[in-house]
């Protein structure tokens, strides 16, 4: 749609064209933390055209000016911008800020809908455009989609307009039950209308993992079998369940964070180099690279996979209760709040190298990862006691925090004797570029909004991660694996430290 | 998000070699252990003709720190005689951090006096650093094209309007553009007059008006009323009758154009001494469609940093540099 736009200049930042975005779940949480902030601040950055309205949609009885007072007030208090986005939500108060109160699945609720959005073209030049947000529990999605192909607003009523929906995860919680919605999605929605979101791969420093790869010829060439030992992703959390105990018990680790963020950032760390920069050139690469990873048979399970959770103890410094004592979670509950597993990967460039993944809450850090430990050269030239501060090689990615490449590397210690030790460099991303770089959110919807769909997941790539975590989930369900435990604030149960040290190797400890 | 800016270390004297400025350089450095790790990104050549304006460049640099961590030497090149050629020189280092990353950046300022004026290529070449594009930024004025401070330079940053005697501002900057890669700080701050033009069309409603274009006119200053008549010409493929451009303090833009049987009025413009752009849509005399876009602040810092942003040609420049040509010929 851009590019019959001549005006339209590829260095200048992307505007948004005209359109509406349409909020269910309008009075929740991930509204007002997420949604409204990465809006104040694409309006601030001047991304956001004249006539940009927001109609938000929820049971919650609200009048208009309600609901825009409530959203900038929540956004202010939650670390907004503050006044110097004041003038972002004056230009909402002309009528660009709307609420509709209703039940998802009541007709009626998408004819007024539908009478509101042809007012907002008439008076705000919306052009026909609307970008869905389903910001609701994942029940009603099935529910707001059919609503919204059974009332006609599924579709743009013009050739140059666009009506796109972006869900949240988790898509599905199993693989029978993701392929259940796609298809209730696709009947109102074409795949291509569908944004899946994952605010992982909004992080500027995923991102940086394609540039790291795709951009720089000193990697690649090591980036497989013949010089990588093994690889290590990392993605802990030092809190515990908090207040989402209820969600947590029916979601667990491996639903909440392995079959989304740690099969992405497996599938950044894997996929060959696109031949094409664009949605379709990444995420073909994205599922081949996955439809490699090998299934666990139900015997792999037990052998392969550590599912565990934590007990009372000390993390940062206090004293913090276990899982079971978590509100909002069963005395006697089995989930799972941490795994670790051990993936195969059946291709060329990969074969016989073992990738290690771990998630976990209660955690010492807030870590996310990748480690890249070489092998060690063929043939050490120096005497045992020369080099007893030697390492193999390791290249760590830095997701988050202190965005950044960490490098070890052996070098000679300054003096008279020849001892070689491991020393690290240590590249911090922020360092480099101090820019403001935009919250996940506010990229992934700005987005959405032009259309750019490389950063959200497609349908077959959560089939492909739903096929890798599925047998996992079988056999737990049956009991073929003992849950273990870990103290709260440690790296986790020592059933995992087992799974590395039975082939010679251990965690990073990041 | 604050930044909180440190001086690290400063060091001055005059009539000094390019040698013991480094050394003084490297010491103010040493001190620093945080300063020990270079994150840079670029080495910034500015171009001054008195202290005044050498203080000036430096306060935009400061805010460029965190954005664009570099070394910034600044030639205070003044008006003397070719006499015995000789260099007073400043340096200091800075230290910026935010959420306990920190970054160091220095500029050294080197008065240049007598012929060595002539041959800043040599002075430069002993403080760029390895490995990294230099930018070369003249604030005021523009080279001239065989001047040997553009082979040490892999851009150049110009600002058209601050130039004195601009008549044939333009005409000089594509003959320069010839050789490396220019950026005009004027041009760059015309990017929100771009952006929200262009976005006028974005969608399908408004779309169809962009091929039935039969009058532009421009309004605002020699130079960027012509890049933008210049850049609407080429870009919409009208004849240059079809654009008028007419003096005034701030830059305007009125498209009128048919679709359909339709006529609409597209116009961007800055009201007053406002700091804000405003559009206007008129579709056959209906009512306005406006929208109202703050301007930033820290124009000066954030025009060189988007300048220094780019790599390779501007090609929406380049043609809006031959439009504009072509209509003030």
């Amino acid at each position: 749609m851009t590019s019959d736009n001549p005006l339209l200049e590829p260095t200048l930042d992307r505007v948004a064209p005209p359109a509406i975005l349409v909020v269910f779940g309008a009075s929740g949480d991930l509204t007002s933390r997420k949604l409204m902030p990465a809006v104040e601040r694409l309006g601030l950055r001047r991304l956001l055209p004249g006539g940009f309205s927001v109609v938000g949609v929820g049971r919650t009885p609200m009048s208009d000016d309600e609901f825009l007072d409530r959203m900038r007030t929540l956004v202010a208090e939650g670390g907004g911008v503050g006044d110097e986005a004041a003038h972002v939500w004056d230009a909402f108060a002309g009528g660009g800020f709307r609420y509709v109160a209703g039940d998802y699945g009541d007709p009626d609720t998408y004819a007024r809908l539908g009478r509101l959005f042809a007012e907002l073209d008439r008076d705000r030049g919306t052009s026909g455009n609307r970008l869905y947000y389903l910001a609701t529990p994942p029940a009603t999605f099935p529910v707001i989609a059919a609503a919204l192909g059974e009332a006609g607003l599924n579709h743009p009523d013009h050739d140059d307009g666009f009506v796109r929906i972006v869900i949240e995860k988790p898509y599905g919680h199993d693989e029978a039950s993701a392929a259940s919605l796609d298809t209730t999605m696709h009947a109102a929605f074409e795949e291509s209308q569908v944004y899946r979101i994952d605010h992982y791969l909004g992080k500027e420093t995923v991102q940086n993992v394609l540039a790291l790869r795709f951009a720089n010829a000193i990697f690649e060439p090591v980036w497989n079998r013949r010089y990588v030992d093994h690889v290590q992703i990392t993605v802990t959390e030092s809190l515990g369940v908090g207040h989402r105990g209820g969600f947590y018990e029916r979601a667990g680790a491996l639903r909440d964070i392995v079959q989304n963020h740690v099969m992405q950032v497996l599938a950044l760390t894997l996929m060959e180099p696109p031949a094409t920069f664009d949605a379709t050139g990444i995420r073909d690469e994205k599922v081949k690279a996955l439809r490699a990873v090998d299934v666990f048979g139900p015997e792999d399970v037990a052998k392969d996979v550590v599912r565990a959770q934590y007990r009372r103890g000390w993390a940062q410094g206090a004293e913090v209760p276990g899982y079971r004592d978590e509100e909002g979670v069963d005395p006697y509950s089995v989930t799972e709040t941490y795994v670790a597993m051990r993936l195969h990967v059946d291709n060329w460039r990969w074969a016989g190298v073992p990738f290690y993944v771990r998630t976990g809450k209660r955690l010492p850090k807030r870590v996310t990862e990748v480690a890249m430990q070489f092998k060690e050269v063929p043939h050490l030239p120096f005497a045992a006691s020369q080099a007893e501060g030697l390492d193999p090689d390791l290249m760590v990615l830095r997701i988050q925090p202190d965005e950044g490449i960490t490098l070890r590397f052996g070098a000679k210690v300054p003096g008279q004797a020849f001892q070689v030790r491991s020393v690290s460099m240590d590249f911090f991303y922020g360092a480099a570029f101090l820019e403001e770089t935009p919250e996940a959110y506010e990229r992934l919807l700005l987005d959405a909004l032009v259309g750019d769909p490389t950063l959200f997941i497609r349908s077959d790539e959560v089939e492909q991660a739903w096929r890798i975590c599925d047998p996992v989930l079988s056999a737990w369900e049956n009991d073929d694996v003992p849950l273990a435990q870990y103290e709260a604030g440690t790296w986790g149960p020592i059933e995992a430290d087992r799974l590395l040290e039975e082939d010679g190797r251990r965690w990073r400890k990041p | 998000m604050t930044d909180a800016i440190r001086t690290v270390g400063c060091w001055e004297r005059d009539d000094v070699t390019v040698a013991e400025v480094e050394t003084a350089l490297s010491g103010l450095r040493r001190h620093e252990v945080r300063a020990a790790v270079r994150t840079s990104v670029l080495t910034l050549v500015a171009v001054v003709d008195h202290q005044a304006q050498a203080d000036a460049a430096r306060d935009v640099v400061a805010d460029l720190g965190a954005r664009h961590p570099s070394r910034t030497i600044v030639l205070v090149v003044g008006d003397d005689d070719d006499g015995e050629s000789g260099l007073d020189a400043s340096a200091t280092v800075h230290v910026v951090e935010r959420q306990g990353t920190a970054i160091c950046y220095e500029d050294v300022v080197l008065r240049v006096r007598g012929r060595a004026r002539h041959h800043l290529d040599s002075v430069v070449e002993s403080f760029t650093l390895p490995d990294l594009p230099v930018a070369l930024w003249m604030p005021s004025r523009l080279p001239v094209p065989g001047d040997p401070l553009l082979t040490a330079a892999d851009r150049l940053v110009v600002d058209s309007r601050a130039v004195p005697e601009a008549g044939d501002v333009l005409a000089r900057i594509s003959v320069l553009g010839r050789r490396l890669s220019v950026t005009d700080l004027s041009w760059i701050r015309l990017a929100p007059w771009r952006s929200l033009l262009a976005g006028l069309f974005e969608g399908g409603v408004n779309r169809p008006f962009l091929s039935g274009v039969h009058h532009v006119q421009v309004a605002g200053n020699h130079g960027p009323r012509h890049l933008l008549g210049g850049w609407l010409m080429r870009s919409l493929d009208l004849p240059r009758t079809a654009v008028t451009l007419t003096p005034a303090e701030h830059a305007s833009i009125r498209l009128s154009a048919v679709a359909d049987g339709r006529t609409g009025e597209f116009v961007v413009e800055r009201p007053g001494s406002e700091r804000s752009i405003v559009s206007c849509i008129d579709i056959d005399g209906g009512a306005c469609v406006r929208q109202t876009l703050r301007m930033r602040r820290q124009w000066p810092a954030l025009s060189l940093a988007s300048a220094l942003t780019r790599v390779g040609e501007d090609i929406t420049y380049q043609m809006a540099l031959s439009g504009a040509l072509e209509l003030a010929s």
